[in-house]
């Protein structure tokens, strides 16, 4: 895992940081050819979808990047099941009691109840919420998606409603995760004040002793022991 | 000048403008009521056309009557307004000529622009219809002005549409027979039922062009002209939901998009005819829930081949989804309606109580 190279600390290794990078490109291709359909009768609409050569090629380009989501989804969830499975991975991610506690503690030295924020070690309740929020999102956003390509494969071996009401659901989920990423991710990457402008370890990989220390203390006692 | 007098010169004023308004206005008083008396031009004239064996013989052979009914003309919207020389200026001095004209048809297509001199608008947009195209192509039966409104006897064809109706019946014979017998022709022709469309109404009048893709691609704008309107539509229990619903579907999100549409992708958008049919459209609810089913399965099968027939329940017939409609979509519509502002307000909340930390509580 973290690898100690001088100041700094490796974090993220190629495979998270090709998987972020991956996400950006397709999650926003995905935007553009499928929030338009959500709003069809708007100008800016209209004027993305001629921009793209068309409904039709719309269409076709949100189902490709839709397929390429997917593989996505699927080699993430194998090698992360895998690699924990081999024990190769640390199973870093897996929500448990103590970040309900955390969040519950971080929020009242947010609000002055407390004069420490909680110990948090390499993820905080934070990230753990918005990455199970994403494989929950994505796996909603992946199923939806299949009954919408295939319909009429779905209506022979499932009540038909499922279609309509997976159209609903692909189209709120998007909009819920649109949202998440506008305002709770850039605030968090970017405009929070630790952050500030931008934090550039999912692109490097690396992380200053000094900011892991101070966003992640369990994880740097763990690497460092207790200073 | 005094109030008093003020008030009187304004009085006097207003019973001048009542007069002349009387003064003119017998021509429309009376066009409703009664007949205006026939002009002394227009008697002159009818000196001899009123004689029911006048008539005229062109190169060609043809014959026409030159009988004038005095009864058409006077119970006609031109009536208490035109004489007879307003119209056939031309055969003021050198009269009788007709008989230059090569046949009869010859005659009705060299008075094309008679009208034009007061119709100037309506003779220019017919300059630009499928109509005009076919007469410049040299079709001497492409209908002019008078073979649609009639001539002497022209009626106001806002009042009249189940006749101007039928004047497009006089080319268009077969496509007026199943108009005629679908759920607007019928109470039009049978009862002069003013709510329903008449020919005109879709296809426009005058400027009528070719109804190809373009105009199957406008016909959701077309249907929503009534359709859309609620006091009109809760006359006959029909709901105004129905371009909404499409509109929110997949098939009009489509349509919605297919601007710059190449002709053959064109084809591939669904808009209301291509279920509901064009000149034969049909009540669905007349038909009773069975018979419906089968005409969406028929429908839908047009374009999605393999279609099993439990794939159009996944349409949502119109109807927007409710407990009753589509409980499923209704209650997936519902939790993200709640779920996505309450998630969304709370991640706000927390971002901002971060803030507050940091500005105020240290």
């Amino acid at each position: 895992m973290a690898t100690n190279t001088g100041d700094f600390v490796v974090r993220f290794s190629f495979w998270s940081r090709f998987q972020h990078a991956m996400i950006i490109l397709l999650f926003g291709l995905l935007l553009l050819t499928g929030m338009p359909q959500k709003w069809p009768g708007l100008a800016a609409s209209r004027w993305i979808v001629d921009h793209l050569g068309g409904i039709f090629a719309a269409r076709w380009l949100h189902r490709a990047t839709g397929i390429a989501f997917t593989a996505l989804v699927v080699a993430h969830l194998t090698v992360a099941i895998g690699g924990i499975l081999l024990g190769r991975i640390k199973p870093s991610m897996l929500l448990g009691k103590r970040d309900f506690r955390d969040a519950i503690d971080n929020l009242r030295y947010y609000a002055g109840y407390a004069d420490t924020p909680p110990k948090f070690g390499r993820f905080d309740y934070r990230q753990k919420f918005e990455y199970w929020g994403l494989i929950f999102g994505s796996l909603i956003m992946v199923a939806t998606g299949y009954i919408l390509y295939f319909p009429i494969l779905v209506s022979r071996v499932l009540p038909a409603e499922l279609i309509p009401a997976a159209k609903v659901m692909h189209s709120y989920e998007a909009l819920f995760a649109f949202l998440i990423v506008l305002i709770w991710h850039m605030a968090g990457a970017h405009l929070s004040p630790e952050a500030f402008p931008m934090d550039t370890t999912i692109f490097t990989g690396k992380i200053s002793k000094e900011k892991l220390k101070h966003e992640h203390p369990l994880e740097y006692e763990d690497l460092f022991g207790k200073s | 000048m005094t109030r008093r007098q003020r008030s009187k010169v304004s009085a006097t004023a207003g019973l001048l403008a009542l007069t002349a308004l009387l003064g003119v206005s017998p021509a429309f008083g009376q066009q409703a009521a009664k007949p205006a008396p026939i002009p002394d031009a227009v008697a002159n004239c009818l000196g001899c056309h009123e004689d029911k064996s006048l008539a005229l013989t062109f190169k060609d052979g043809s014959t026409m009557s030159l009988f004038v009914d005095i009864n058409d003309l006077k119970h006609s919207v031109h009536g208490s307004q035109l004489i007879c020389t307003d119209c056939h200026g031309k055969y003021d001095q050198d009269h009788p000529s007709g008989a230059t004209f090569p046949s009869r048809r010859a005659y009705t297509v060299g008075a094309y622009e008679l009208c034009k001199k007061c119709h100037f608008d309506t003779y220019t947009r017919t300059l630009e219809s499928v109509h005009y195209e076919l007469l410049k192509a040299g079709v001497d039966s492409a209908p002019m002005c008078v073979d649609c409104h009639g001539s002497h006897n022209i009626q106001n064809p806002h009042q009249k549409r189940a006749m101007m109706s039928r004047s497009c019946a006089v080319c268009h014979t077969d496509v007026y027979k199943v108009y005629a017998s679908s759920v607007h022709g019928r109470v039009l022709v049978e009862d002069d039922n003013q709510d329903v469309p008449a020919c005109a109404d879709c296809h426009t009048h005058h400027q009528i062009q070719q109804p190809g893709t373009k105009f199957r691609l406008n016909s959701p704008e077309t249907c929503v002209r009534c359709h859309g309107n609620a006091q009109l539509m809760a006359k006959y229990g029909i709901s105004t939901t129905v371009a909404q619903t499409y509109l929110a579907d997949f098939h009009g999100v489509t349509a919605s998009l297919s601007r710059n549409l190449s002709e053959s992708q064109q084809q591939m958008v669904v808009t209301c005819n291509d279920c509901h049919g064009v000149h034969n459209i049909a009540s669905p609810k007349l038909k009773g829930p069975e018979a419906m089913r089968a005409t969406v399965t028929a429908a839908c099968s047009r374009c999605h081949q393999d279609a099993a027939p439990s794939f159009p329940a996944a349409w949502l017939s119109h109807y927007p989804p409710s407990p009753r409609h589509a409980p499923l979509v209704w209650t997936v519509q519902w939790f993200y309606t709640i779920f996505i502002p309450f998630a969304v307000i709370g991640l706000i909340l927390h971002l901002l109580l971060h803030v507050y930390r940091l500005s105020a509580g240290r």
